[in-house]
């Protein structure tokens, strides 16, 4: 059965003549009415099949409606849907236009930024253990950038070569770090306003996007990367606890899980220093 | 169309008990949906089957017609026949489908059924009636249906410009336009129709 619910209202284009009476033809008329029934000529009416279809149409839809089965999706729209697709949108076309119209060697730069300006993100509450995380990208904020500009120059290296096969896997991840960021950011965004179960699995969705993104990047030259390795890992153990949790609705106890993987593998913080796009300021200077 | 001023007391007894049988099926009453059901879908099925002429789709869409229906009772005002309104949910269902399914699709595939699931020819010639049939396919989609609806369903002019949400004018001009389109296509066959 096709969706009926996402049927619009059909507008027939008629044309500017569309009123315009053409001359008829009196004899033509009398034998196309004649001959018009055999057209298409219906059989009998299935009723009992078609009732009983109905229903079941009815039920499930009311089942999806409810949340009751995982994996379909309501036919009503999260209101957080757009937002979020809109955001990610944003996002992705930040870091793209960023990566591509800036000077080769500026993807380095948020690494030495990290390394030189450890502040705590202010949209945290607590950021447990952060100097400890050996071998990872050290935490930043977007609120740090003004001080990190000057920095960000010093470090930029002419010496890379934009057809460098890491930088180019770079590029990529830092894609999926930015998906990353949008989706752990919605996922946030959603555990306060609305604990929705509808919402959990579009996240659920979107996670398991990102969760392939994030295992091809492990086995890409980049998860060799000492500093991106680490974050790809954690990333992608978070992932997976979204998704899982997420053919179901969400508990508190399911959720809570899943803040405090957020909270003590300092995930977003890390995410947004790794990703050139998350620090603030850096556009005007380019 | 018809009017509560315009309309004899029988009639106005049906459409009440029609009212309350809706406001039954509104609330979700499964028996009144039922019969709601029960007293439409001959006509829907023997619409959609016109318009689509393949068996399996006129089912699906007059299935569709009965969810969309019973899904937007709320939004059934009441002020038209419960039957006028399905109509127009059921044109609406099955051009959407139709044409969604015209993009995906060659026309081919689908008239070949629509020709073989024809249960009943007046029409003897099978030449003849693969013509004609041909023929209506080509016709702009507002003359087909209105096509379809008037001369091989039966219609009224007034139940189809409802049912498309157009005036009575335009649902017959766009019947003449079709039987125009048709007698000059069909112009090597003229000797089928003159005496």
């Amino acid at each position: 059965m096709t969706d009926p619910m996402n049927d619009k209202p059909f507008q027939i284009n008629f044309g500017d003549d569309a009123d315009v009476v053409l001359p008829d033809d009196p004899q033509f008329d009398a034998w196309i009415a004649k001959a018009a029934p055999s057209l298409n000529a219906p059989s009998v009416a299935p009723r009992l099949e078609m009732w009983d279809a109905i229903q079941a149409a009815q039920k499930t839809a009311a089942a999806a409606n409810a949340g009751e089965i995982p994996g379909v999706r309501p036919l009503r729209r999260s209101r957080f849907l757009l937002p979020v697709a809109i955001a990610a949108a944003l996002l992705l076309g930040i870091a793209i236009d960023r990566i591509s119209f800036r000077p080769s060697g500026d993807v380095e730069a948020p690494r030495e930024i990290a390394k030189t300006a450890p502040t705590q993100d202010q949209t945290q509450p607590v950021i447990p253990n952060t100097e400890r995380r050996v071998g990872s990208i050290a935490p930043s904020t977007r609120n740090a950038a003004p001080n990190t500009t000057n920095q960000r120059r010093d470090v930029r290296t002419p010496d890379v070569n934009s057809s460098d096969p890491s930088r180019l896997y770079r590029l990529a991840a830092v894609q999926t770090l930015t998906q990353a960021e949008a989706l752990l950011t919605a996922y946030r965004t959603s555990g306060v306003a609305e604990r929705d179960p509808a919402t959990a699995k579009q996240l659920g969705q979107w996670g398991r996007e990102v969760l392939s993104s994030t295992r091809l990047l492990l086995d890409s030259p980049a998860g060799d990367d000492a500093t991106l390795r680490p974050l790809l890992n954690d990333l992608e153990l978070v992932l997976v606890q979204i998704i899982h949790l997420s053919g179901a609705p969400l508990d508190a106890n399911d959720r809570a899980l899943i803040d405090e993987a957020l909270r003590t593998r300092d995930l977003l913080p890390r995410i947004r220093t790794a990703v050139p796009a998350g620090t603030v300021g850096t556009a005007s200077d380019d | 169309m018809e009017t509560e001023s315009t309309l004899s007391p029988e009639r106005a007894h049906q459409l009440a008990d029609q009212r309350a049988l809706v406001e039954r099926a509104r609330r979700g009453d499964a028996s009144a949906q039922r019969e709601l059901y029960e007293s439409h879908v001959e006509r829907i099925y023997r619409l959609t089957f016109r318009l689509s002429g393949m068996e399996h789709l006129a089912r699906e869409l007059t299935q569709d017609t009965f969810v969309r229906a019973f899904a937007s009772l709320d939004g059934f005002r009441g002020d038209s026949a419960f039957g006028t309104w399905l109509h127009t949910i059921a044109v609406s269902v099955s051009l959407n489908e139709l044409k969604r399914r015209k993009r995906e699709s060659a026309r081919a595939a689908p008239l070949d059924e629509a020709l073989t699931m024809s249960r009943t020819a007046p029409l003897s010639d099978p030449v003849l009636r693969e013509r004609l049939m041909a023929a209506v396919n080509e016709l702009p989609e507002g003359c087909r249906t209105v096509f379809m609806m008037h001369d091989a369903e039966g219609y009224t002019h007034e139940e189809i410009a409802t049912a498309l949400g157009v005036t009575t004018g335009t649902s017959k001009a766009q019947l003449s336009r079709g039987r125009a389109k048709l007698r000059i296509a069909l112009a090597d066959l003229a000797e089928e129709w003159r005496p």
